[in-house]
């Protein structure tokens, strides 16, 4: 079964300088534990480099089923230093981690694996 | 046994925000105090530039906008104003706030300006993150609530500073009502950082599982939140009961969250807050409660930006397509212009179909449909303003010479400013209190 992230946590994207952090909120504690199973640091990382440079690092909440992912050079020079169209594109980056493909133990870009899935609307 | 400390609206949360939200929170007679957060980085280098130009200016443009409808309620409802709205020049917007009150009618009003926060003079004592390559053109520390604090609990009704951390702007007025200690304080500072964002604690900026929207009327209504501070540092946070929105568990830890890094350590000018600990309870609807977070003490050192020239400029320009093969016809643009900017190197150059894939590059949706319109965007760094008007001209060659209907064209430049991020020792920044009565 495919799940998308974004059917099992709510989440937010913030900046500060040239750090970029993702926030998600799991729905409840089987979905937070399954989120911090699956989204481990090293498997963000790798799907945030197509977008972003530099390394993740993830902070979990368990009390607050939140988990954290920052990234500290994935900005660089801050916002307005960016050559992407207008500004603050990065408010649009939490839907890297929200349409994150999660089946079995595989976690997919939408375009490898939840093709069709994500775009229902 | 805890006390009700005071009841704080959340007024704005941006230079931009809008301002009916706050004036129906005075209003309502439920606030006590009124914070408006009207500095974000990007808002103080254009009040640097003002104020070079003009040593009268560098405060909020918005300063008449926002308080010539919110000043009046307020003042009839008991109700003070703390801001940052003061920018570069919170003295001159300390006497247009004066001004004001005359102009309103209102005697006897007490106004409070804060000051250091400029530390540019102090530069040699920043420690930056990172070497400074441009010119360093403004240097602002985050103040923390003790002057704030000092100034609500000797009388001002409107209190303006320049940068001071949101916590702190939000948390102020409680401050002289807390019990001793670190844990209300944390509390206090917690529910500030809270209330920073505005309508983003109520359910702006907030897509719930499943995807449903509020309607485009409750957004253009949104209530921002207010709250009841209690003496131990715990709160709780509502909306005005007509006020649309939305404010539950989720929206309340998304925020809490919100650009935090390590969230067992988050640095405010007066503790370093734990949030691990921080528990949410829903009371009622749109009536949450807050408590425990935690303290891991005072940090040695202020946060500095520092607002740093580059030489050069950006140039922004687009073209759209429409109609069939639209998408191949910007796609074969963007090659024609890779050639012909071939000088540009790579990291200095950006093409991008907007509504293609330009926001999310890589991680983008992959594309189901032909766009039946797109645009191509283009940023280029460029040294100087010819080079800029290259750029520029080179995109509109394509409606002559590039694929069919290039159309629908804008252009912009932007100067090249980057943010740094350094620390001070908080014993090297002094601060004032300022005095003026209406």
């Amino acid at each position: 079964m495919k799940l998308r992230v974004g059917d099992l946590a709510v989440g937010r994207a913030g900046d500060k300088g040239s750090v970029l952090d993702l926030t998600l909120v799991a729905h409840d504690e089987h979905s937070y534990e399954l989120l911090v199973q699956r989204l481990d640091e090293h498997t963000v990382a790798r799907l945030l480099r197509h977008s972003v440079p530099g390394p993740v690092r993830r902070y979990t909440v368990p009390a607050l089923h939140a988990i954290k992912y920052v990234a500290p050079n994935a900005l660089p020079g801050g916002v307005y230093a960016s050559l992407h169209p207008g500004l603050h594109w990065q408010k649009a980056a939490i839907w890297l981690l929200l349409d994150l493909c999660i089946e079995g133990a595989e976690v997919n870009l939408p375009k490898e694996a939840c093709e069709g899935r994500t775009n229902e609307s | 046994m805890r006390n009700l400390v005071c009841r704080i609206g959340s007024g704005a949360g941006f230079a931009g925000d809008r301002v009916d939200p706050a004036i129906r929170l005075a209003a309502s007679g439920e606030v006590d105090v009124i914070a408006l957060e009207c500095l974000a980085e990007r808002t103080l280098l254009p009040a640097l530039k003002a104020r070079a130009v003009n040593p009268h200016m560098g405060y909020d443009p918005r300063l008449r906008r926002r308080l010539a409808p919110l000043l009046p309620v307020a003042h009839a409802n008991s109700c003070k104003i703390l801001t940052n709205l003061g920018q570069a020049n919170p003295t001159e917007a300390g006497n247009e706030i004066i001004r004001l009150a005359s102009d309103c009618g209102i005697r006897g009003l007490r106004v409070a300006v804060v000051h250091g926060d400029d530390v540019l003079s102090l530069a040699d004592k920043i420690a930056w993150d990172r070497p400074i390559t441009g010119t360093l053109v403004g240097a602002h520390a985050y103040l923390g609530v003790g002057p704030l604090a000092q100034a609500v609990a000797e009388g001002a009704h409107v209190v303006v500073t320049g940068r001071v951390a949101d916590s702190a702007l939000f948390a102020a007025s409680a401050i002289a009502g807390l019990d001793f200690g670190e844990t209300a304080l944390a509390g206090a500072l917690t529910l500030g950082h809270l209330l920073e964002c505005s309508g983003q604690l109520t359910g702006g900026n907030f897509e719930p599982i499943g995807g449903e929207l509020l309607s485009a009327g409750d957004y253009a209504k949104l209530g921002f939140p207010l709250a009841h501070v209690y003496s131990d540092g715990s709160a709780e946070i509502s909306l005005l009961k007509d006020a649309p929105g939305r404010l539950d568990v989720e929206t309340c830890t998304l925020q809490l969250l919100y650009e935090v890094h390590d969230p067992s350590h988050y640095a405010t000018p007066d503790l370093v807050l734990d949030f691990t600990s921080v528990h949410f309870e829903l009371l009622g609807r749109n009536h949450i409660g807050v408590h425990g977070a935690g303290s891991r003490g005072v940090p040695p050192t202020l946060k500095v930006s520092g607002f740093v020239e580059m030489p050069g400029w950006i140039a922004d320009v687009e073209i759209g397509f429409a109609g069939t093969r639209a998408l191949e016809r910007a796609r074969r643009a963007a090659d024609v212009l890779r050639l012909r900017l071939a000088e540009w190197t790579e990291s200095d150059l950006a093409i991008d179909l907007v509504g293609v894939d330009s926001v999310l590059r890589a991680g983008a949706l992959p594309l189901l449909a032909r766009p039946a319109e797109l645009r191509l965007h283009v940023s280029a760094r460029c040294s100087d303003l010819a080079d800029a008007q290259i750029v520029e001209d080179e995109v509109y060659a394509l409606t002559l010479s590039g694929p069919a209907g290039g159309c629908s064209l804008r252009s912009e430049r932007r100067p090249r400013v980057e943010v740094v991020d350094g620390y001070i020792r908080a014993s090297h920044v002094p601060t004032q209190v300022a005095w003026s009565t209406s």
